[in-house]
Order: structure tokens, then sequence, then C-alpha cells
């Protein structure tokens, strides 16, 4: 059943326009756009991993992942080089969980940016990942009451930022629920899952979290019931179960032409994200504006 | 350090001479990529007009708008699997869902202010034009807390739950402002030329049976859309529901609202004004739902009747010492577990279960018996015992005679807020964060109610006491 359009605001998200998506501040301000890209993906990985380091559910993570991305959209967002990834970062994850059911200090958030930032971090030593069981060595990232005082007045003003910048737009609806919801309808979701079911379930869920990461913003151009009927097709060939031979997509108002665009964008996440990881193997990417000024330059030095 | 690290706000002249600079560089930068982009949507209209292949093109647009000159994957068409023809298929036609977009608030010289309205605990709300368009607007300014938490979450879930919300019995959130300092925000609603407290103050009788039915049916309407999309209201009573003069009630003030789940989480008690609050609030309840709502549905249904608020107390004791009186005093028959409740324990209620709809009929007599029954379930002591809203708009009351009164036939009244600051009777407002505990489940909090019923002689045949 098409639900009701009032109904709507509770599976749609806002999109990203044409505009939007054809410039950003930061590329006006005279980032590449190779490097943007890469500047979301390490925001959105540094993201993902304070999140773990707070013990947030996924779901608060993807949330302020988005919220990250959307700060940074279009010629009048924000710019990578005037608001530090590691700033946007921590003010989308600390604002996300606030309004959330497991809102975080401004102190746990900003120790577990310190110590991400740190030269002992995981994220600063690209081939570890982090699991959330690390004991780091607190020396390297303490914050020492002066400083947490000024970290925290930066986070709540770039919370402000962000907040106007996305004309306070917070809500991000995900396509997880939806996707389960989905696969019971369609009847490959048994009460009693079986080994091919659960595999399906993992595999649909886990390409919508890797999509998170995607380079071509999935999350800001395709509404949940998109995302979410793409990674059960995708899904569903590679365990190999068999779905209605109907176009059963049609039944959660996904068109053919969406459904192919969506599948081969989930399809080549994995790939682009492995090349991103090996592009940042010598040094790390930049998440401070200090960095993010030192690697332009090297990269005007490096094209004479 | 490059001058791009400096804070936006930097308040140095010479960085913000500098500043200018880039703007305005960074300004003429855009529109030449405008009008790059208008160029590109030509050609792309024209390459429209004979498309190529449907799933082939939807890529390329893709590429050409993200500009990612070196992509690191290859394109490739999806491979359709041989039990699923993608390519056969006849296009369908599907439902398109709508894409609202976002970008920078805008600042809230965009208007005129032309009144203020109404001061309320969590800020000011003033009538305001759009000068641009000459559209008619309510503003109301954010109240920013002082603490050290930043944005005020009150604020972000008032934005967050009534931008979600689009019903017609919702007043309608146009966009958000911002003002000079990044403090002041402001929400841009449709301007209603009444709120139901107001109104019903000036007004001489109150309403008829047949508008008061219309009215709950679009108060309850307006509820039901929110409990089914999780969002609780938490402050719902007259002075939030607003009326414009073709007879339409619009739900307002989010500033209490919020997202639930299934199981409830624990949420704070410190919502709802006292008046319009539910039992198990007022006994502490940790967990609590969208029975709370339905209860202040009561309230206002029954003040709706008599044009006078139900159930007024002067403190959470006496507020609920009234409950009991009108609703009856719940025993663990009518209402399991509730002993159990934080601010149960310390009452010693007499064991006699109360026939509360005697009580209640005794004070609407000219109520028919649909309507007691409905007004009585609403407010049942036992949140469990309450009907949902679906269940409400679903009830006998609203199809027996007189039928809800077209709101096309509602009267029209001369709007307060059109010119004046709305003239308020005394009366409780919603619980700011920092309040005190309100039965701080010691023993002195409630010899108050010795104290009220001493003095009162309402037969109520029972009496709260401490262990
Ligand atoms: N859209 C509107 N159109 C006309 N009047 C409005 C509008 N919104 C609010 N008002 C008026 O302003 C009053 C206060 O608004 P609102 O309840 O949203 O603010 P508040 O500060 O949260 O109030 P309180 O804390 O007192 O409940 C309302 O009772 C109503 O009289
Ligand atoms: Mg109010």
């Amino acid at each position: 059943m098409a639900p009701e359009p009032e109904q709507l605001s509770s599976l749609s998200n806002p999109l990203a326009t044409v505009d939007q998506l054809s410039t950003s501040s930061s590329q006006l301000d005279g980032v590449p756009a190779d490097l943007e890209g890469s500047l979301r993906f390490a925001g959105a990985k540094l993201t993902q991993a304070a999140g773990i380091l707070l013990r947030l559910p996924q779901e608060i993570i993807a949330q302020a992942i988005v919220i990250f991305y959307r700060f940074y959209l279009g010629s009048e967002g924000g710019s990578f080089r005037i608001n530090a990834v590691k700033d946007v970062s921590a003010a989308s994850l600390y604002m996300t969980a606030k309004i959330s059911f497991l809102p975080q200090s401004t102190r746990s958030v900003l120790n577990v940016y310190a110590y991400l930032l740190s030269p002992t971090s995981p994220l600063r030593q690209p081939s570890e990942g982090i699991t959330g069981k690390e004991k780091p060595d607190a020396e390297s990232y303490y914050l020492s009451e002066g400083s947490y005082h000024s970290a925290r007045a930066t986070l709540l003003q770039t919370e402000s930022i962000l907040l106007r910048s996305i004309s306070f737009i917070t809500q991000v609806t995900l396509p997880h629920h939806l996707a389960l919801t989905y696969l019971q309808t369609l009847g490959v979701l048994p009460p009693s899952p079986t080994t091919k079911s659960s595999a399906l379930a993992a595999r649909t869920l886990a390409h919508l979290n890797t999509a998170l990461f995607s380079p071509q913003l999935l999350y800001l151009t395709h509404q949940p019931p998109h995302l979410a009927v793409s990674a059960i097709y995708l899904a569903a060939r590679e365990v190999g179960v068999k779905l209605p031979s109907m176009e059963w997509w049609e039944v959660f108002d996904v068109d053919r032409e969406t459904l192919g665009f969506l599948v081969v964008g989930l399809g080549s996440c994995e790939g682009w994200i492995e090349g991103e990881n090996e592009k940042w193997t010598e040094i790390s990417c930049p998440l401070t504006l200090d960095e993010l000024e030192e690697e332009i330059r090297r990269r005007d030095v490096e094209n004479g | 350090m490059a001058s791009h690290s400096k804070s936006r706000w930097a308040d140095d002249e010479e960085d913000a001479a500098l500043e200018a600079q880039r703007k305005r560089e960074k300004e003429l930068k855009r529109k030449v990529k405008a009008e790059k982009q208008r160029k590109l949507e030509e050609q792309e209209s024209l390459r429209r007009q004979n498309p190529v292949d449907a799933t082939e093109d939807a890529t390329h647009d893709h590429e050409a708008i993200n500009g990612a000159a070196e992509r690191p994957f290859k394109r490739r068409k999806l491979s359709p699997e041989p039990d699923t023809p993608l390519k056969e298929l006849p296009p369908a036609k599907l439902l398109r869902f709508p894409a609202p977009e976002w970008g920078p608030c805008r600042h809230v010289d965009n208007f005129e202010k032309l009144n203020h309205i109404e001061e309320g605990s969590y800020g000011w709300v003033s009538r305001a034009k759009e000068t641009a368009t000459g559209g008619i607007v309510a503003l109301k300014k954010l109240k920013m807390d002082n603490s050290n938490d930043g944005f005020p979450v009150t604020g972000l879930r008032e934005i967050q739950t009534l931008m979600a919300s689009r019903h017609t019995n919702i007043v309608a959130l146009r966009e958000v402002v911002m003002g000079d300092k990044l403090d002041d925000v402001f929400l841009v609603m449709d301007f209603l030329e009444h709120d139901l407290k107001t109104l019903q103050e000036d007004m001489l009788d109150a309403f008829s049976p047949s508008e008061i039915k219309t009215l709950l049916l679009q108060l309850t309407s307006a509820v039901d859309y929110l409990h089914s999309n999780w969002i609780l209201h938490r402050d719902l009573k007259t002075s939030n529901l607003l009326m414009n003069n073709r007879g339409q009630l619009k739900v307002a003030d989010f500033g209490m609202a919020r997202y639930y789940g299934d199981p409830p989480p624990k949420l704070t008690q410190l919502v709802v004004t006292l008046w319009y609050r539910a039992p198990e609030l007022l006994l502490g309840a940790e967990k609590y739902g969208a029975e709370i709502d339905l209860w202040s549905v009561g309230c206002i249904f029954g003040e709706l009747l008599t044009k006078d608020p139900l159930l007024q107390g002067k403190n959470e004791v006496d507020q609920l010492s009234k409950i009991f009186e009108l609703c009856g005093i719940p025993t663990e028959a009518t209402w399991p577990g509730f002993k159990r409740l934080p601010n149960a324990r310390s009452l010693r209620l007499p064991s006699i279960s109360q026939t509360t709809g005697n009580v209640l009929r005794a004070k609407f007599p000219l109520l028919t018996t649909a309507g007691s029954a409905l007004l009585t379930s609403l407010l049942s002591p036992n949140p469990a015992q309450r009907p949902t809203a679906s269940e409400v708009l679903a009830h006998p009351y609203f199809r027996e005679d007189p039928k809800p009164k077209s709101t096309a036939m509602f009267p029209t009244f001369p709007s307060k807020a059109g010119q004046e600051k709305r003239r308020r009777l005394a009366s409780p407002s919603a619980p700011k964060r920092g309040d005190a505990p309100r039965i701080a489940g010691e023993a002195a909090d409630f010899s108050g109610i010795f104290a009220n019923r001493d003095t009162e002689e309402v037969g109520g045949g029972f009496a709260l006491k401490l262990i």
C-alpha cells in the first residue's frame, strides 16, 4: 500500500539539490574535488570511530555522519578550510546524541576526540581499525582543564554554526529498519531464521552501512526506501536468495531506473573505501585546519 | 596560519577585511558556477528529449552532477538476473517522495515585526510580515537556557518534531530563521488568530455541543497523527491549541515534545502543565507513554464543556487530590502496580474502590451517556484504561446527535492577537528544566493533603494519608 502523503515524513529525508551537488563551499575555497572526497570520508570514519568509543548505537552514528555531510554540501554550506573536519564531526555526533535517548556530555565527547586525534590514535595508524576495546595511553590525549574549556567553546560554537547551515533539519531517517520490514514482506526473513535468511539480512545491513561512506553521498541523494530496496536486491544476488520474479521493488515505490543506479553505487562502495584507505597510508588524511593547509601546500609544491 | 583557519567571527579588523574580500571572491565564483550549472541543465533538458538507456542515463546524470573526474570504479550496467528482466519492463507509475531541501537559515530581518502576541515560558511570540511576500506569520523566539550544553535540547526537539509533523490540525512550521547573534533563533509559523484559552476567556458562553465535538475531533486527529509517528506532545492544554477564523484547530507549542519508543524509555516526569498532568506523572512513573497526552485531551474536553479548566490544583499534591476526588481513588484492582510508583509509596489510601462515574456525571449533567463514557475513559487514572487517540476518533459520541458542526459553520471571533498582546488570566505554565522535583517522596510534601482535606467539605468520602 502506498502510504498517505501525510505520513511520508517518517519515510523521507531532505535531499541534496542538483545545485548543492554540483559545487561546494570547499571547492570555491580552493579544495580540490578529490581531496574534498577524502576529507568527507575521513570525517565519516572519524565520526564512526568516536561513536564506537562512546558506545553509541550504529543508528545514532549513522545519523551523525549524514548530518556531517549535510553541513559541507553546496556553495552555501560549510567549508573544510573554515570549519575543521574534527570540529564538525564532533559537533554532529554531540548534537545527534543530544536529541537521542543517549545524550553524551561535552567532556566525554571531547575526550574521545582528543584521543582519536592524538598520535597514538588508531586513526593515525591507518592499518589498524577501531574495535572499541582500545586501552590507549592516557598521557597522549589527556585534556587539561584549560584545553577542555577552549575545546568545549569550539564544540558549542561549531554546533550553532552547524545547525544554522542545515537550517535545523536534524531529522535523518535511516533505511535499516525499513530494509528488515521489506525482507519480511518479501517472505525471505522467516520468524525462525535459516542460515541463508540470516546471511541475507546481515548482507543487506552491511551494504547499508557501507553506503554511508559512499563518495556519491547516496544517503543525501536517495530516500530510505530506495536505499533499502537496492541493498536487498544486491544482497539477495550475492547470497543467492531468490526473490519474487515480478518487479517487486515497485511495491516499495522504487522504479527500475533508481534501482539500477543504486545497485551500481552500492556495489562500488567497498572498492572505493579500499582505494581511499590505500591513498592515505604514508600520511593520514587531514583532520584539522592546519593539517589541511599543510596538505594543500604540499600539493601546490608537487604541482609546481 | 592561513587566514582560512581563522574563525568566521574573528573580531579583528584586519581579519574582517580579509574575510569580506574572501567572501566577495567566493560570491563571484558562486555566480560563475551557477551560470555554468544553468547551461548544463539546458543541455541536460535537450538530452532528455531523446533519452538513451534509462539505467545508463541515471548513472551518467549523477557523475555529471558530482563532477568527479577520476571515478575509482568503472561505470557498468546493471546486469539483470534472468528471472528479473529489468530492461523489458514497462515503466510503472510510482509515488514520488516529496524531497524537502535544506540550506542555511535566512535572517529574521526578512520579516517585519508587527506586534507582540504573547510571552511564554520558553520565549516570546509575535505577529510579523514577510517583507518579500507580505505574508503574515507568527515568529517565536526560542529561549536559550544558560546551561553549558550548547543549543538547548528542548529547542532542538521542538524544531525536530514540529518539522516532522505535517497535518491539517498541527501548526505549520515554515522555516527557522536566525538573528545576529548565534543564539537568536526564531520559528516562522503560520499565524492563527486565536488560541483556545484566550478565546474561551472572552466568550460569554461555552462552545456548543456540536462545536465541542468538532474541536475535540480535530485535536484528537492531531494527537493520533503524532502518536502514530512516535511523537509525544507532552504539553497539551488550551493555550497551546490555536484556532483560525475558519473553525480550524491547530496544535502548537512543541516545546516539550519528543520522540518516544516502544517499550517506553525512561523519560523526565517534568512535563505537562500541572492542570493537565496525568496521575502517573504526578506519582513519579519513570516510564510513560502516549496515554499522558490522552489524559490532557480529557482535561481539555472537560474544560470545553464548562469554559473553565477542569482540575486546578494548587500544587502537585493538591492536583493529585483533585484528580482522585473527581475520578476515584485507584486500587490494586483498578490500577495494578500503581502502589509501587515512587510517589505512591508514601500515600495511604482507603481500600474501598470509588465509583468514579457518578462524580464525573454529576459534574456534567448535560453530557449524554456516550459523552460521559468518553470523558470518564479519558480520565481513567490507570493509563492502561485510557483509549488511544484512534479509539477516541471512533467513539459513538461523535456519531450521535448533535453531529459535529462543520468548521465552515463556526462563528468568527474578533482576534486579540491581530491587534494587541493577548490578555491572560493567571494559570500555571509548563515545567521548566531545573524546576525542583514536584513530589520529593518525603513525608513533609504530603502534609498539604491533610490541610486540604480538613478544610474542604467536599463529600469525597476518602482521604489521602501518609504512612
Ligand atoms: N502560530 C501562532 N499564531 C498565533 N499565535 C500563536 C502562534 N504560536 C503561538 N501563539 C501564541 O503565543 C502563545 C505562546 O506560544 P507557545 O505556546 O508556542 O510558546 P511557549 O513559550 O512555549 O508557551 P508556554 O511555555 O507558555 O506554553 C500561544 O499560547 C499563542 O497565544
Ligand atoms: Mg505554550
